[in-house]
């Protein structure tokens, strides 16, 4: 059957031109030649004329065969050449990944507001309303309001800044507690104030004229100290972590009796007593104390009836021990390679 | 106030108490110990005698000496500098190892010759040279107690003692008394008191007399006490006072010292022989000048609290005494005052004349005031021991009112319910009386008689904190507050304040903080948004901070001069500030970019200039969902902006913002080289507070929308703006959005106009628009833009 020898070997002749073409252009031609009606292989069909019966059926089926072999050898080259072709021109493509993306990173942040934000969101996840004091302030409510009666020491003009006699930069976020207690005319209050304070000291490595603190106010009838521990732990735990100690000294402040001050276990060395403690084990963190029944008292709140915990914070002294700054004027300085390593907590 | 614990000592029993029990207990309870420290140290220390005593052949200063140590050192060859070294000095030796405040002492060579110790100096055992002579301090110590071979040096000198620094709070004024410190010590210890008892003085009669005719002074006594000698205290009264941080001058002087520093009441001695007329009046309404003790002449005002004799002034009440009546070594007879003044005056005048003494502070504080008797009994009876006085008066005492001791009435159950304890009754009552509050308890209901001393107790409150103090903090129940649920939440402003400064960082801009109070100049820059009078403060310490600031963007501009200067260049910054004026309270933004926004490093250099920060406006307004057309830009007209390169913007008519680049006199002012600066400052009340309509959804086309591009050629002074606005006059419902892709001028343009190409897209909500539809808008917007700005289309 040299017929069928030759379309085997018309075939193998086809497929191997088709492999051998090196790119997709040689194989367009090769495929133009071979694959259309008038190609080679299609000629042999002349043949089948002279066939008959089963020959002719076994001719017509190994035309077919042949013809598919043919198209699938070229359809796998035509798919061989192209990935090649991409291959080679991604590999063109190629650029350094290291070098410096577009940058979508979001701006830094001074610690001050860092701190400031984080303690507002801790107290108003517990229910507590945010409300801002003013910066200027009458002494009225900066001093008598805070049961801090006229000749007494802390109202002394060289502690504070005035502009009037009667008018000063607020050198504490405590009336707040009082213009609080104005507006909630004897209703319950749960409330949180940051802001600004003011006094006549120097700025040094650890004093600042200007510094922020963080002041809140409870009032309620069967409010206790107890209360006040409870949130306090609460607090500074969120704050500082799960495992800090809290601890509370006796202290004195004119507007809140019991007046204490708050330590919490030192995050550096959990209480073993290092550098950053100097030693004691225990870091200082706040002021705190049952409201004063004179303060509630001036405010129109039975102190009866009523009673109430308040307690600050300062923003600088929390942000320096958390971050580790060892100036504070380096908050108000202002320089971006220092704002830019604090991004979040 | 500075506590020996030798001196304690003697009043309470401090056996088996460490000095840092002590403080512990006692700063927990409120008093804080601030330190803790030796008056001296040293170990190792021997008392020795020179035996010889020999220049060193190649020193101008070094001795070479033998030493005799005792039988356990035996003689000891040591090399001392001290001028006053010589054969025969009996001599504090520190040996090999000895430990000193300055370091440790250890055998070796000095310049050849072996050394086996140090003789000492006070100095170099840690004494402070506040105390010491100038011989001493020039010198080693020449030993006249001890004898050879004795090793309790410290205590030999009377150096071994402890010193608390008690950092005392306002309250507890009663503690700058050894006495009432030792009470304490009681109260928290439970150790035993042994406190001296005193009778009322009994003494002659006399007709010195004591009045005020001030309010400003509720109590005067004095006592007349004659023949006494003025001579050196003795050592035990000297260390007492050292250890107490008070130089010892004469026994006389020292004894007011010694018994302010026990009874907490200060003290004033007058010459008696040297008074005027045998009375002595407070008075407060004399002017002129006053030659005090300090030999310094003070001016007198009305107010201050003058003590005179025959109407001559006297005493300073409270601060100091006069030069004229001043006890001195040949002082015979003396008159003893102890009296009560209102602190507040006494306050006002030791800061205006700057003069400030331990009396003027125990008086600003508040002193007991019913103990002048006890006080006059035992100053008399060191007078009597120390100077041999032989006899005194009764003591005369003025009183404005009797004094009556405090009382009050409390319960268990509010001192419980206060401290949220459950203490028994018979816990709070001890408590109580502990602290030497005498207590009357019916079922709970007390009645509590309050010391003298603790003037600071005034309430029922107080007694809960005296309860608290003394049982611990540990005792109290922790326990968040039961209250009705509350919805936390940030005030609005708060809130929108946190919205802007969370979309600049957003942006990759760092927020800063500066101060508030600024120098005069930074008022008057930049005063743009706010020009209402800036507040001066009364007494700045410095120019750099006299007044609050009322704009925001001069002290941003000092935060970019410093950065520049720092190496800093490429940077955007932002603050968010509240500003006071006049019963104002506006809440400024202020922005500064500068130099290059190179976001992919020093790939992309793109200088910040007006577009950047118009951005940042655009942002804004559309974070708070102001509608474009209520928002009016135009030409910034001030001096600190470049004229070409600002703008300002209204919404509603209100200026609410400036920004742009920079004039170059802002840039010399502010030391900037670079003109890629941008700035922006807005008054975010003013965008806080703009009405915007409840939000509606309006309905996206599905229809795809078309997009023409048009290029026409303008004069220069037609604005963008202008124009796009005239675009979508022509079909509001079908032109939905108008871009600018180009802006030419030059070549093919004449002078006086740019092209200006926009992208314009079409959307119907109802169809597919044609080409037709297109074609026939496009031919009315270049009619309307031909006839409204005589544009022409570019060929």
């Amino acid at each position: 059957m040299e017929l069928f020898d030759k379309i085997t070997e018309l075939k193998n002749e086809i497929i191997k031109e088709i492999k051998e073409a090196k790119n997709l252009n040689e194989l367009k031609l090769a495929g133009e030649k071979n694959l259309s009606k008038k190609s080679p292989l299609n000629a042999m069909m002349a043949h089948i004329k002279d066939l008959v019966g089963e020959a002719k059926a076994n001719f017509g089926q190994a035309m077919n065969k042949a013809r598919n072999e043919v198209t699938e050898a070229y359809q796998n080259r035509q798919l061989e050449l192209s990935e090649a072709e991409i291959k080679e021109k991604l590999s063109k493509e190629k650029i350094d990944i290291t070098l410096p993306s577009v940058s979508y990173k979001m701006g830094g942040i001074n610690p001050f507001y860092l701190i400031q934000d984080e303690i507002i969101d801790i107290f108003v996840s517990m229910g507590y309303e945010v409300k801002e004091g003013p910066d200027v302030e009458t002494d009225y409510f900066n001093f008598e309001r805070m049961n801090i009666p006229e000749n007494h020491p802390a109202r002394e003009m060289q502690d504070s800044f005035y502009i009037t006699n009667s008018l000063l930069l607020r050198t504490h976020t405590s009336p707040a507690q009082a213009h609080a207690m104005d507006e909630k005319k004897g209703e319950p209050i749960k409330i949180i104030c940051p802001g600004k304070c003011f006094r006549r000291d120097d700025d040094d490595v650890t004093h600042s004229h200007q510094f922020g603190q963080v002041e809140g106010l409870v009032v309620d009838k069967n409010i206790n100290f107890g209360n006040l521990k409870a949130t306090l732990e609460l607090f500074l735990r969120k704050m500082f972590g799960e495992k800090r100690e809290v601890r509370f000294r006796g202290s004195y402040f004119p507007f809140t009796e019991p007046s204490v001050e708050v330590d919490i276990s030192c995050m550096e060395c959990h209480g073993k007593g290092c550098p950053t403690c100097k030693g004691t084990g225990y870091i200082e963190i706040l002021g705190a104390g049952m409201v004063h029944p004179n303060v509630l008292k001036m405010a129109g709140y039975d102190p009866k009836e009523y009673s109430g915990f308040a307690f600050g914070v300062g923003i600088e002294r929390v942000a320096m021990l958390r971050y580790g700054i060892d100036d504070i004027r380096r908050i108000y300085q202002g320089d971006v390679r220092f704002i830019e390593q604090f991004t979040r907590k | 106030m500075k506590v020996s614990l030798n001196l304690l000592k003697k009043f309470v029993n401090l056996d088996n108490l460490t000095p840092t029990e002590i403080a512990h207990r006692l700063t927990f309870a409120g008093v804080e110990v601030e330190s803790i420290s030796s008056l001296a140290s040293g170990t190792n220390l021997v008392v020795g005698e020179v035996l010889t005593c020999e220049n060193m052949p190649d020193s101008d200063h070094l001795h070479l000496t033998a030493v005799n140590a005792g039988e356990k050192y035996g003689v000891l060859h040591i090399v001392c500098g001290a001028p006053n070294v010589r054969k025969g000095l009996k001599v504090i030796v520190a040996t090999d190892g000895a430990k000193l405040p300055g370091g440790t002492i250890k055998k070796g060579k000095i310049r050849g010759h072996e050394s086996e110790g140090m003789l000492c100096s006070l100095s170099e055992l840690g004494v402070d040279s506040k105390y010491l002579s100038e011989s001493q301090l020039s010198g080693i110590e020449e030993l006249s107690v001890g004898k050879v071979g004795d090793e309790n040096v410290l205590e030999l000198l009377g150096l071994d003692d402890v010193i608390f620094d008690l950092k005392l709070l306002a309250n507890r004024s009663d503690l700058y008394s050894i006495y009432n410190v030792a009470k304490e010590i009681k109260t928290l210890f439970n150790k035993e008191l042994s406190l001296p008892k005193f009778e009322m003085v009994k003494g002659e009669k006399t007709n010195f007399k004591v009045s005020s005719l001030t309010s400003k002074c509720s109590q005067f006594s004095a006592m007349v006490v004659k023949d006494i000698k003025v001579k050196e205290s003795p050592s035990w009264l000297k260390d007492a006072l050292r250890s107490s941080g008070i130089r010892s001058i004469n026994n006389i002087v020292d004894i007011g010292n010694y018994v302010m520093l026990l009874t907490g009441q200060p003290l004033h001695m007058y010459d008696l022989d040297k008074l005027p007329k045998k009375e002595l009046i407070v008075k407060d309404d004399i002017e002129g000048d006053f030659i005090a003790l300090d030999e310094k002449t003070y001016k007198l005002q009305k107010g201050d609290v003058c003590i005179t004799s025959n109407n001559k002034v006297m005493c300073l009440g409270g601060v100091m005494g006069s030069l004229e009546c001043a006890v001195d070594d040949n002082t015979k007879n003396i008159v003893i005052e102890a009296a009560n003044f209102d602190f507040a005056s006494i306050r006002r005048t030791s800061i205006r004349l700057a003069l400030s003494s331990d009396s003027s502070q125990r008086f600003v504080k508040g002193i007991n005031p019913n103990q002048y008797n006890e006080v006059m009994a035992l100053t008399l009876s060191l007078l009597k021991e120390l100077a041999s006085a032989k006899s005194n008066s009764e003591v005369v005492t003025y009183l404005e009112k009797k004094y009556e001791s405090k009382v009050i009435t409390s319960s268990t159950k509010y001192i419980n319910n206060r401290l949220g304890t459950s203490f028994k009754d018979e816990e709070i009552v001890s408590a109580l009386e502990s602290a030497f509050i005498k207590v009357e308890n019916n079922k709970g209901e007390l009645v509590a008689h309050i010391p003298d001393s603790r003037i600071d107790i005034t309430g029922e409150a107080d007694l809960s904190e005296e309860v608290i103090r003394i049982l611990g903090f540990e005792h109290v129940r922790s326990e968040l507050p039961s209250m009705t649920l509350s919805v936390g939440k940030l005030e609005e402003k708060l809130l929108k304040k946190r919205m802007v400064r969370n979309y600049l960082r957003g942006l990759g801009l760092d927020e800063e903080l500066t101060y508030s109070l600024v120098k005069e100049s930074e008022i008057n820059d930049f005063r743009i948004l706010n020009k209402e009078e800036a507040y001066k403060v009364m007494n700045p310490l410095t120019d750099e901070h006299a007044y609050v600031r009322t704009n925001l963007l001069p002290s941003l501009m000092n935060t970019l001069t410093y950065n520049v200067s720092h190496g800093n260049p490429n940077l955007a910054i932002f603050e968010v500030s509240d500003l006071y004026s006049e019963n104002n309270r506006h809440i400024h933004l202020a922005v500064v970019m500068h130099g290059n926004d190179n976001r992919q490093g020093m790939l992309s250099n793109v200088p910040y200039g007006y577009f950047h920060i118009k951005g940042i406006v655009d942002g804004l307004l559309a974070l708070f969902n102001v509608d474009d057309k209520r928002v009016v830009i135009s030409r910034c007209n001030e001096k600190e902006y470049h004229p070409g390169k600002s703008a300002e913007i209204k919404v509603d008519g209100k200026r609410i913002a400036t920004f742009g680049e920079l004039h170059p006199n802002t840039l010399n002012k502010y030391s900037l080289k670079s003109k890629d600066v941008a700035v922006l400052e807005m008054d975010l009340d003013a965008l806080f507070n703009v009405r915007t309509s409840a939000k509606k959804m309006s309905v996206v086309s599905k229809f795809p929308p078309v997009n023409h591009d048009l290029a026409i050629v303008l004069r220069d002074d037609i604005s963008s703006a202008d124009v796009i606005k005239e675009i979508y006059k022509v079909n509001r419902e079908l032109i939905s959005k108008v871009d600018v892709f180009d802006v030419y001028r030059g070549e093919h343009i004449k002078e006086g106009y740019y092209s200006l190409a926009v992208s314009i897209t079409y959307t119907s909500l109802e169809k597919t628009l044609t080409s037709e539809d297109v074609s026939s808008l496009e031919e009315s917007i270049i009619k309307a833009l031909e006839n409204r700005f005589n544009a022409e289309l570019r060929k």
